[in-house]
């Protein structure tokens, strides 16, 4: 456990004053707490030995003790309640700080990590870590600390007073303790293993609320409700079992531990109780015994809550380390000694990626490990074997291939965002894993296969990566993305709320908000996975026509399904189960008969499906010399 | 409260046996010191020794008793609380998937993630150390304060003056506590959805550069939640001291007053004259005290946790309230009190003059009329943004109509059971969808009428295996969140595969093949001209090449259906259609 906790010391150490401070002041209330005791139990003795006569004091004397006494204890009450106060709100206060830090550090953490860790790890999980966990790893530095210093100074603090009163006795009401202890450390174990678990359950029960509230238009389509619930039923159901499982084990733990207390009180009242009766110990210093252990049972109990929650607060930390300890990011050398990017031109030679098997791809636990579902057959797989092909700085590539074919793998590894072994893919002659991220992904735009918007404005969306661009350039990118013409049919154009995901655009309109936003970014290596596959003929090739000038002095990967919009490349490379089938320029391959052609004549020939269509053809054809461009906007 | 009850009373019996429990254990609590003023005022004072063993045996089994009954009190009391949770987890989930797609147009899900998981967590605090240990708490306070006047009432009065005290200081606090509180959730609300965002869109932030911008966003949020979150900590910590302060100045004042009154009947015992001051102070001896000192420590020590609680209890109480102001939010699509309960027919479509928009102000859909007769396969075509979509979204009645109407089979859709109305449409939607689990399991979702088998076959009807065939697991690969890891061709697949397993009467592709390539496109329309003969559907696709079969082409523009008719009529009529056409396959040049 203690291995467990080490990375909280350094945030820890941060408080360190306050800690100090604030258990200074535990110190001092519970040092003045105990003064209580003494005095009111001296005051007690004093009038028993008054009534049994055998005090030296007369009888207006006691009322002055006890009169003395009582004001010692109102001193101490007062005197204790501002620096209780204080001590509550440095430890107390602390442990929000502390959360608040183990947060930052977890973000930060989470920032660096690499799309891959994302892609292995559910956002429902992450965010019950960040959220649920940290919650008891928060009560470690508060509550739990404080209770902990209270308990422990308590004992720190009563029992030496114990031993001064007498020895003998204070050895036998402490005698009973270790053996408790032993018992309390057992429970505790299977505490933290069960609190784990139950953490654990309700990360999946997280997971399962984002999945079906993302999901709710296909569950209310498909009506899947039930099917839904009952899937999460069974994970609450579970979250229940391990919960109830965990306060069977608590209540355990503070049965114990007050059974602790109620023994020592025993062992006192009955030995003491003797000693009492037979005159070897005042009844003055059996009371002031007695009540100390009044005084210890509450921290004594409160002990079997302190341990249950120190474990829970292990359990949580550990699921929370598997962030902070996660190293999926990408390598990169800090001090890289390239020249930097200068007109990108790209090579891959021998482009390999293998994914490996689930079970061995840095993940989270959860308590429905992934990897089960494939059964046996969780195997590594490779998705790009052996690809070579070289784009020269400001000229086009485009690659096509089959569903699955690794078309998107291959945009991936070049925008960074899939870790390769270096010496496989070069940009301007340097090694794309010795070049700094950062430098990279500012040379770099990538347009992924899968529109993802931000729950913000039209305009920050498209500013992603241009903070400083001012609204006209935002316009011109989104006119140059076809979007422009849009703008008249959202409620507040450029700064309508697109809501989550982009949720209040059409298909369409988000994926030309994920090219615009590329657009603005001015890259030197542009790629652009499939991006037209959302929006209709005329508007794609009213966005093709503007790329041209565009993607003119710019690197640029093209990825598509249409051959059409790709015929024009400078290079074409065709991907079969991640292996180069062929590549070559739109004619070569056509010349070569191969796939490229037999998909290309595919596409050409729907046209000329239906006679009528056949019969405009020629028409169509002097009609497009004659107008260039269609006059009315569609 | 109330409506908390409401989940909590199926499970009431385990709710009271746990405060039968509790009054138990208090009882037998209560007498251990009334067991301790005997063993010293009676036997210790007295020296005597006989009988002693008893009564240490009776405190024994006090203890023993009072320990055993605290743990089943505590377990059964959980046993009643996780039930409840559970049940109230269950009604908001389902609740919150009754709710409308315009709900979900407005309610980030990182929030809604945490009503679900973080707020009703709280609420389990409440019943950990809430409820039933409050109120047994008060039956505690109330018996030892009956027995405290019982041993001496003057003295109790005494010992309560600073009851009062405590109980202004507590209202005082009261209403600071719960706004600290209210603010906090609010702020915990937002940190939840912007940590949500952010992760789901990581690789966007770290694409654009985005890290430190998103890094001083999100510290601020979690700073100003921290700074909520202190405030809530000023206050708990000043009430809490302040009890303890309190409990320990009525000690200085029963020593004052109990010790003087003592002293007094010593006195009087001594000069061995009668009681001036009547029975209370002659009856005043030490095992008395020291019993109520002992009593005052039961009582303050409640007393202390109360306040502890109480803060609990506020957290638990605010978060209540968010969990049901979502309950009570009403967002839901009506739906018709006595349902059309007719067999799955035909598939007859009706849009008369439909008017709506997603807000008032902006009509996407402005007065759309067209028919689809059964077994009639119709084409939807437009550009980007046209409304098609919206369409397919009204039909379901994923939302309502602003005007106009829409039928199915000469029904209006409102007249059927939602859910019956959504099996009849099966959509493969734009935006593909894959549930984490495995491929099959995506497929079949759990509906009854399809199995394994049933889910492959439709699988194979439209070529699958042959992508899945390259997955090592294959129909049992591993899904991921949202189909992770798998292509997005390979995700549409999946996602078309699941609604022709239904074998739906209507049949709706909203872009269903735009991310496969073409050779998979065509085996997939002849899979579905096969599938889908005789029944209805409409299609939606940009690529005129997927839409080559249909017996008629709608053509919308800016939410208008301006051009309706076969391929050959459209080019004839070289309006809209005629356009995109020659568009899409003018002479590549
Ligand atoms: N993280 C991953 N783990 C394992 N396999 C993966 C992962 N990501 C992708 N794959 C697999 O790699 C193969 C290639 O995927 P990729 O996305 O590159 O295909 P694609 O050519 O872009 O296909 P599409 O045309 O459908 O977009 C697919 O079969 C896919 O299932
Ligand atoms: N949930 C929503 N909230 C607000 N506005 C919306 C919402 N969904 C769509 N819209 C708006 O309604 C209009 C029509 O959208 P719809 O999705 O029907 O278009 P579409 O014809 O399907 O386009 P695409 O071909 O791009 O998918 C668009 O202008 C869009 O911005
Ligand atoms: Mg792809
Ligand atoms: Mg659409």
């Amino acid at each position: 456990m203690r291995e467990t906790l080490r990375p909280l010391l350094p945030l820890l150490r941060r408080y360190r004053r306050a800690y100090i401070l604030g258990t200074v002041c535990i110190i001092l209330s519970l040092w003045l707490k105990l003064q209580i005791p003494r005095y009111f139990w001296g005051a007690l003795n004093d009038l028993r030995d008054l009534e049994l006569g055998q005090s030296e004091f007369a009888l207006e004397d006691a009322g002055g003790l006890i009169r003395t006494a009582a004001f010692w204890i109102l001193a101490s009450a007062l005197l204790s309640g501002p620096i209780r106060t204080a001590s509550r709100i440095l430890v107390l206060g602390n442990s929000r700080k502390l959360s608040r830090d183990l947060l930052e550090v977890i973000f930060a953490r989470l920032l660096k990590l690499a799309p891959s860790f994302y892609e292995r790890n559910p956002t429902g999980q992450l965010m019950s870590r960040c959220i649920n966990d940290r919650e008891y790893v928060r009560g470690l530095g508060g509550a739990v600390y404080m209770y902990m210093a209270e308990t422990f100074l308590m004992y720190a603090l009563t029992v030496p007073l114990m031993f001064t009163i007498d020895v003998q006795l204070t050895l036998i009401a402490i005698a009973p303790y270790p053996l408790f202890l032993y018992l309390a450390r057992r429970i505790a174990l299977k505490i933290q293993v069960t609190a784990g678990a139950a953490q654990a359950s309700l990360g999946d029960i997280s997971e399962k609320v984002d999945e079906s509230l993302s999901g709710q238009l296909i569950i209310k389509t498909l009506t899947l409700e039930e099917f839904d619930l009952g899937r999460f039923r069974e994970r609450c159901a579970e979250f229940k079992r391990l919960n109830l499982r965990t306060t069977r084990l608590r209540a355990l733990l503070i049965g114990t531990m007050m059974g602790l207390g109620g023994l020592s009180t025993i062992l006192v009242l009955g030995i003491g109780g003797e000693r009492v009766a037979t005159g070897a110990m005042s009844l003055g210093d059996f009371g002031v015994m007695l009540t100390y252990l009044t005084m210890l049972a509450v921290p004594t109990r409160t002990l079997g809550f302190v341990i249950s929650s120190l474990r829970r607060g292990t359990a949580a930390f550990e699921r929370l380390r598997e962030i902070i300890d996660s190293k999926v990011s990408l390598k990169q050398e800090s001090d890289s000694l390239g020249d930097g990017i200068g007109a990108a031109a790209l090579r891959v030679s021998g482009l390999t990626v293998i994914y490996a098997p689930l079970s061995e791809q840095p993940h989270l636990t959860g308590s429905i490990p992934l990897e089960h579902i494939g059964g046996d057959s969780d195997v590594s797989r490779t998705v790009l074997d052996n690809v070579n092909f070289e784009v020269p700085a400001g000229t086009t590539l485009a690659i096509v291939g089959h569903t699955g074919s690794g078309k998107t793998t291959i945009a991936r590894v070049l925008a960074r965002m899939l870790e390769v072994d270096p010496g496989m893919v070069f940009i301007d002659g340097q090694d794309i894993t010795s070049l700094p991220i950062d430098e990279l992904r500012s040379a770099t735009g990538y347009v992924p296969q899968d529109a993802f918007l931000f729950g913000e404005t039209l305009h920050d969306n498209v500013a992603l990566g241009s903070p400083d661009a001012g609204r006209s350039d935002v316009f011109e990118a989104l006119t140059g993305a076809q979007l422009a013409v849009d703008l008249d049919q959202l409620p507040s154009g450029m700064d309508t709320m697109i809501g989550e995901r982009g949720v209040n655009l059409s298909g369409g309109q988000r994926q030309r908000t994920a090219l615009a936003r590329v657009l603005l970014l001015s890259p030197k290596l542009l790629i652009l996975d499939d991006t037209l596959s959302a929006v209709d003929t005329h508007t794609s090739d009213a966005i093709l026509e503007h790329l041209r000038p565009f993607a003119k002095d710019r690197t640029t990967i093209l990825i598509a399904h249409r051959l059409s919009s790709i015929c024009h490349a400078d290079n074409i490379v065709v991907l079969e189960e991640g292996r180069v089938l062929e590549s070559g320029t739109h004619a070569e391959l056509l010349a070569s008969q191969g796939w490229y052609a037999s998909t290309w004549s595919w596409q050409e020939q729907s046209r000329v499906e239906s006679d009528v269509a056949a019969q405009l053809e020629a028409e169509l054809n002097a009609d497009f010399e004659a107008s260039q461009k269609p006059k009315e906007d569609m | 409260m109330k409506r908390l009850w409401q989940f909590v009373s199926p499970y009431q019996r385990w709710l009271w046996i746990s405060l039968g429990l509790l009054v138990l254990t208090s009882a037998l609590g209560l007498v251990q010191p009334m067991l301790i003023r005997f063993a010293i005022d009676d036997y210790l004072m007295k020296g005597e020794m006989a009988g002693f063993g008893w009564i240490l045996g009776g405190v024994a089994i006090a203890v023993l008793g009072e320990l055993a009954g605290r743990a089943l009190q505590a377990y059964t009391l959980d046993l009643a609380g996780q039930n409840a949770l559970l049940d109230l987890r269950l009604e908001v989930f389902s609740h919150l998937q009754r709710l409308s797609a315009r709900f979900y147009d407005r309610n980030p899900i990182g929030k809604l993630i945490g009503r679900v998981t973080t707020d009703i967590e709280s609420l389990g605090e409440m019943f950990a150390s809430g409820v039933v240990t409050i109120l047994g708490d008060l039956l505690n306070l109330i018996a030892i304060l009956s027995i405290l006047f019982w041993l001496d009432w003057q003295l109790t009065l005494v010992a309560l003056c600073s009851v009062p005290v405590l109980l202004v200081t507590t209202m005082w606090t009261r209403v600071r506590v719960r706004r600290a509180y209210e603010k906090m959730i609010s702020k915990r609300s937002q940190l939840n959805a912007y940590l949500h965002e952010q992760a789901s869109g990581m690789s966007l932030v770290q694409g654009f550069r985005r890290e430190r911008r998103t890094k001083r966003k999100f510290d601020e949020i979690n700073e100003s939640l921290c700074e909520s979150q202190l405030e809530s900590v000023n206050w708990e910590s000043i009430l809490s001291a302040l009890t303890e302060m309190l409990s320990s100045v009525t000690m200085a004042l029963i020593l004052w007053y109990g010790g003087g009154q003592a002293l007094e009947a010593l006195s009087l015992r001594a000069s061995g004259l009668p009681s001036t001051t009547g029975g209370v102070a002659a009856g005043m001896t030490l095992g008395t005290l020291v019993a109520f000192l002992q009593y005052m420590e039961r009582f303050f020590g409640p007393l202390t946790e109360l306040s502890m609680k109480y803060t609990v209890m506020q957290n638990a109480m605010t978060a209540s309230d968010r969990v049901f102001r979502l309950l009570d939010n009403d967002d839901k699509m009506p739906e018709s009190p006595t349902p059309f309960q007719g067999p799955k027919t035909a598939g007859h479509i009706r849009f008369n003059n439909v008017v709506f928009g997603y807000d008032e102000a902006n009509p996407v859909l402005k007065g759309v009329t067209f028919e689809v007769r059964p077994g009639e396969k119709v084409a939807f075509v437009g550009a980007t943004g046209a409304g098609k979509t919206t369409i397919l979204k009204l039909l379901t009645r994923l939302y309502e109509v602003s005007s106009g109407s829409i039928e199915i089979d000469g029904i209006n859709v409102k007249d059927y059971g939602l859910k019956d109305l959504r099996s009849r449409v099966g959509i493969v939607q734009q935006d593909v969808f894959l549930f984490a689990g495995n491929i099959i399991d995506n497929i079949h979702l759990g509906h009854p009428e399809i199995d394994d088998a049933a889910a492959r076959a439709a699988a194979d009807e439209l070529h699958l295996d042959v992508v899945v065939s390259r997955f090592p697991g294959g129909y049992h690969e591993p899904v991921r969140e949202r189909g992770k890891g798998l292509s997005s061709g390979e995700r549409q697949l999946i996602s078309f595969a699941r609604v022709l397993a239904l074998k739906p009467a209507v049949l709706a592709l909203d872009e269903a093949t735009s991310s496969v390539d073409s050779r998979m496109e065509d085996l997939l329309q002849q899979a579905v001209g096969r599938v889908m003969k005789d029944r209805t559907s409409l299609i939606i696709a940009h690529r005129l090449s997927t839409i080559r079969d249909v017996d008629r082409i709608l053509v919308m523009h800016k939410g208008e259906l301006v051009e309706q008719g076969s391929h050959s009529d459209l080019l004839a009529k070289k309006g809209f259609y005629w356009k995109l056409y020659r568009l899409q396959y003018s002479p590549a040049n």
